[in-house]
């Protein structure tokens, strides 16, 4: 009895310097934001920096409330702008996906299809995929069609290379074991190779996703009407320092929203994976 | 001298938090050992030798209990303490030659003078010749030597050994027990030496402290001091010892 | 022996395929750009627009000026990014208050693009080398840091308690096992850079700038010389290929102890 109480006074102090670690961390985060925060507000309020070069916190936030139902300065609102950008990702990630993820898959598995496709991919591969927006432009024009390849071709790289690595990868005792069942080559594929490359493809597809997101802007920059990447260009052109953070504010937040959708995606998809910590 | 106490444990107890509940690693373990004595900690596996160890090192807190070398009271890293850890304890960026001498170097020692006085601790674990190499280039009984070397260039008294042998395959294993009491013959110095093994524990052991399962403590003690060095895994006397520790011993699954 | 036929067959067959795959590659292009009023320049007028560059540079400024221009702004904002994301990086992995300070900092600054920031560096540095090289600092910052972060993170228990046993001081630690345990992360986080500030430079000098490779593009891209642009992404592919080259043989070079262990 004593024997346990003891050891429940021992735990009890360890359980209680683990809740103040992390209220520690949590308070110096925190604190860390809102000096940060502060900094910000104080420099603008006390007119130490100039409307021109930076505007407040408080004002970056009015900034969305009102562009929200405000067209000026770049012809669109808030929400034409995301929806105008989330519409080219999901269409240049979508396609990229579709040729990309089987491309890879069987790229991996088949020598003859790797040693043929190889030499054009590598060609491709170092090239920025913003090098080709002048081509694409003369091509496809200024429209959906020339800005989606770009994030096609932004996201189709990682996609081929990681979901080629995963199945690389596969663990050569599985395949023994599939060819022992007598297993053809294309079902060891299908039940083998394809749910041991998926961790890495996953991951790839993540990888992609904000790539493309970070390539869209640029791509907006140079060659487009709306979205959110036009609107802080715009922003920009017009001196509008409230527009141009507020767009990054919101490019930023949809970045993360567009990878936590992914990953709650993969962790549906790769149930049977222990996440390891 | 023969009979001073060189370590001596008074009831150190060890809880983790595992997750939210509580597990007892080491419940009240007392132990002493004397000068330049050859101690067996034997165990089941993951049974808290050594974290044990980790105690005895310095490296971790016990959560109560005390540590005492030389007699006085212990409350972190001690100097005359040095230690042998499994294979990846050797630094894989430094050469053979640097490993060994990484202790002098923390002294602030200059390079020279470590050179050589690593040196003579190379060529007694058998790795003249080697100097320069990375541990990728060495198998795996030549990486432990590198840390007995390294732990006995640190001039410290007592040298801790958790399990250095446990990655090797048996006949690497069994080469290197007679290394390590060649080495000990030579250099006398207090070893406290933790192993699952039973047969090893009775071939190297002075003395050998059986454990119980976690929450890990005290269950026998046997003196082999009588046993004949070198010592014969087939001889009569010792496969009767080899039983009776088997019966005495916890079994776990793992 | 008709085993032994048949590999050999399917090893000539696996020699041929990337042939057979430039040669296929080479036709389509000559396809593309041949006939009347054809877009795509075919290779021999990309070869003569590159010839005539020689003899005409663009903007007074030589091929190799322009490479350089470019290469030029990536090493600096680099190094810039090194100095400040290794420190932070091992300061943030090795002190838990640092950490929980600074990293929420980072989180918010994260998500942003690195070409998110051009209006506002522009608006900030105006448009000449300031802007370029601090928007490639941004770029190349965070690849740095967060990998020397992970680097200090991965380091195994073992090897610090080594060090401690042996009586290392924490500065000790720091230099002679934290450092050169987090090494290749290092590396690895430099050569993720390197290509993020390679493509960072490239959007900043077409959106403003008058030497560069990405200044090239967009001059050839104004002027509807479309023989300069796939010149220039030669030239761009090839210096980043250069690059990543380079990078991979520096690790080797300096975690060479490190290349047997996979």
């Amino acid at each position: 009895m004593e024997e346990r109480n003891k050891l429940e006074a021992a735990a009890g102090k360890l359980r209680f310097e683990r809740r103040r670690e992390r209220q520690k961390a949590l308070l110096l985060g925190i604190i860390s934001i809102f000096i940060f925060l502060t900094v910000w507000q104080m420099l603008c309020t006390l007119h130490i920096v100039g409307e021109n070069v930076l505007v407040s916190p408080i004002k970056v936030i009015q900034a969305i409330w009102i562009k929200a139902g405000d067209t000026r300065p770049d012809g669109n609102t808030l929400l034409q702008n995301i929806l105008s950008s989330f519409r080219l990702v999901l269409i240049g990630f979508g396609l990229a996906l579709v040729i990309g993820l089987p491309l890879g898959l069987l790229m991996g598995w088949y020598r003859p299809l790797d040693k043929f496709i190889r030499p054009i991919f590598e060609i491709i591969r170092p090239l920025p995929p913003i090098a080709w927006i002048p081509i694409v432009i003369v091509i496809l024009g200024i429209g959906t069609a020339a800005k989606s390849f770009i994030i096609f071709f932004t996201t189709f790289v990682p996609i081929v290379i990681n979901s080629y690595t995963g199945i690389r990868e596969t663990n050569q005792v599985y395949i023994n074991f599939a060819k022992t069942c007598g297993y053809s080559n294309w079902r060891i594929f299908r039940t083998v190779g394809i749910p041991s490359a998926m961790p890495l493809a996953f991951a790839g597809m993540v990888i992609a996703l904000g790539n493309g997101w970070g390539t869209l802007v640029a791509a907006e920059m140079l060659a487009s009407n709306s979205g959110l990447g036009y609107m802080i260009f715009m922003g920009r052109s017009y001196g509008r320092i409230d527009i141009i953070i507020a767009g990054m504010l919101v490019i930023g937040l949809i970045g993360l929203a567009l990878t936590a959708a992914l990953e709650l995606i993969e962790g549906y998809v790769l149930k049977w994976r222990i996440k390891e910590k | 001298m023969e009979n001073r106490n060189k370590v001596e444990l008074h009831k150190i107890s060890k809880v983790f938090l595992n997750g939210d509940s509580c597990e007892a690693a080491i419940e009240e373990v007392s132990l002493s050992v004397k000068e330049n004595e050859f101690l067996v900690l034997l165990g089941p596996g993951e049974c808290g030798k050594s974290v044990l160890l980790n105690i005895v090192a310095g490296l971790m807190e016990a959560t109560s209990g005390e540590v005492y070398i030389n007699g006085e009271l212990c409350g972190g890293i001690h100097p005359e303490v040095g230690m042998v850890f499994q294979e990846l304890g050797v630094l894989p960026w430094l050469t053979v030659r640097d490993n060994v001498a990484l202790p002098e170097k923390f002294r602030g020692m200059s390079k020279k003078d470590r050179y050589a006085h690593g040196q003579e601790f190379i060529d007694l674990v058998g790795l003249h010749g080697f100097e320069k190499y990375y541990p990728h280039q060495l198998s795996g009984g030549m990486k432990q030597r590198v840390g007995i070397a390294r732990a006995y260039a640190s001039d410290s008294d007592i040298l801790l050994m958790d399990e250095p042998f446990g990655k090797l395959d048996a006949q690497t294993r069994y080469s290197m027990q007679d290394e390590i009491l060649k080495i000990w013959n030579q250099n006398k110095k207090t070893v406290i030496f933790v192993t699952n093994n039973i047969e090893e524990a009775v071939y190297l052991g002075d003395r050998i402290i059986l454990f119980t399962a976690a929450p890990m403590s005290v269950r026998r003690i046997y003196d082999l001091k009588d046993l004949p060095r070198p010592r014969n895994y087939t001889d009569e006397k010792f496969l009767q010892i080899r039983g009776e520790i088997n019966r005495h011993m916890d079994l776990v699954i793992q | 022996m008709k085993q032994r036929l048949q590999i050999t067959r399917y090893q000539i067959l696996l020699n041929i395929l990337p042939i057979l795959s430039i040669v296929l590659f080479a036709g389509l292009w000559i396809l593309v750009s041949s006939g009347e009023g054809h877009i795509i320049p075919s290779p021999g007028e990309v070869y003569d627009r590159a010839v005539r560059l020689f003899e005409k540079p663009i903007n007074h400024v030589s091929l190799g000026g322009h490479i350089w221009a470019s290469m030029k702004r990536v090493l600096n904002g680099l190094v810039f990014a090194c100095l400040t994301g290794i420190p932070l990086g091992l300061l943030m992995g090795w002190s838990k208050t640092a950490n929980s300070l600074l990293k929420p900092l980072f989180d918010l600054i994260r998500p942003i693009p690195a070409l998110a920031w051009i209006p506002l560096m522009t608006l900030w540095f105006g448009i000449g080398e300031s802007s370029k090289i601090a928007l490639i600092y941004l770029g190349t910052l965070m690849p740095v840091l967060v990998n020397t972060y992970a680097g200090v993170k991965m380091i195994p228990q073992l090897n610090i308690d080594v060090a401690r046993v042996f009586g290392a001081s924490q500065l000790q630690i720091v230099k002679d096992i934290v450092m050169p345990s987090a090494l290749s992360a290092i590396m690895a986080g430099i050569k993720t850079a390197v290509g993020t500030g390679w493509i960072v430079v490239l959007a900043a000098e077409m959106i403003s700038a008058d030497t560069g490779l990405g200044f090239m593009i967009i001059r050839g891209s104004n002027v509807a010389d479309l023989a300069l642009v796939i010149f220039a992404m030669l030239i761009i592919g090839l210096v980043g290929a250069f690059l990543s080259v380079l990078l991979t043989f520096a690790e080797r070079k300096l975690c060479s102890w490190k290349i047997e262990i996979k």
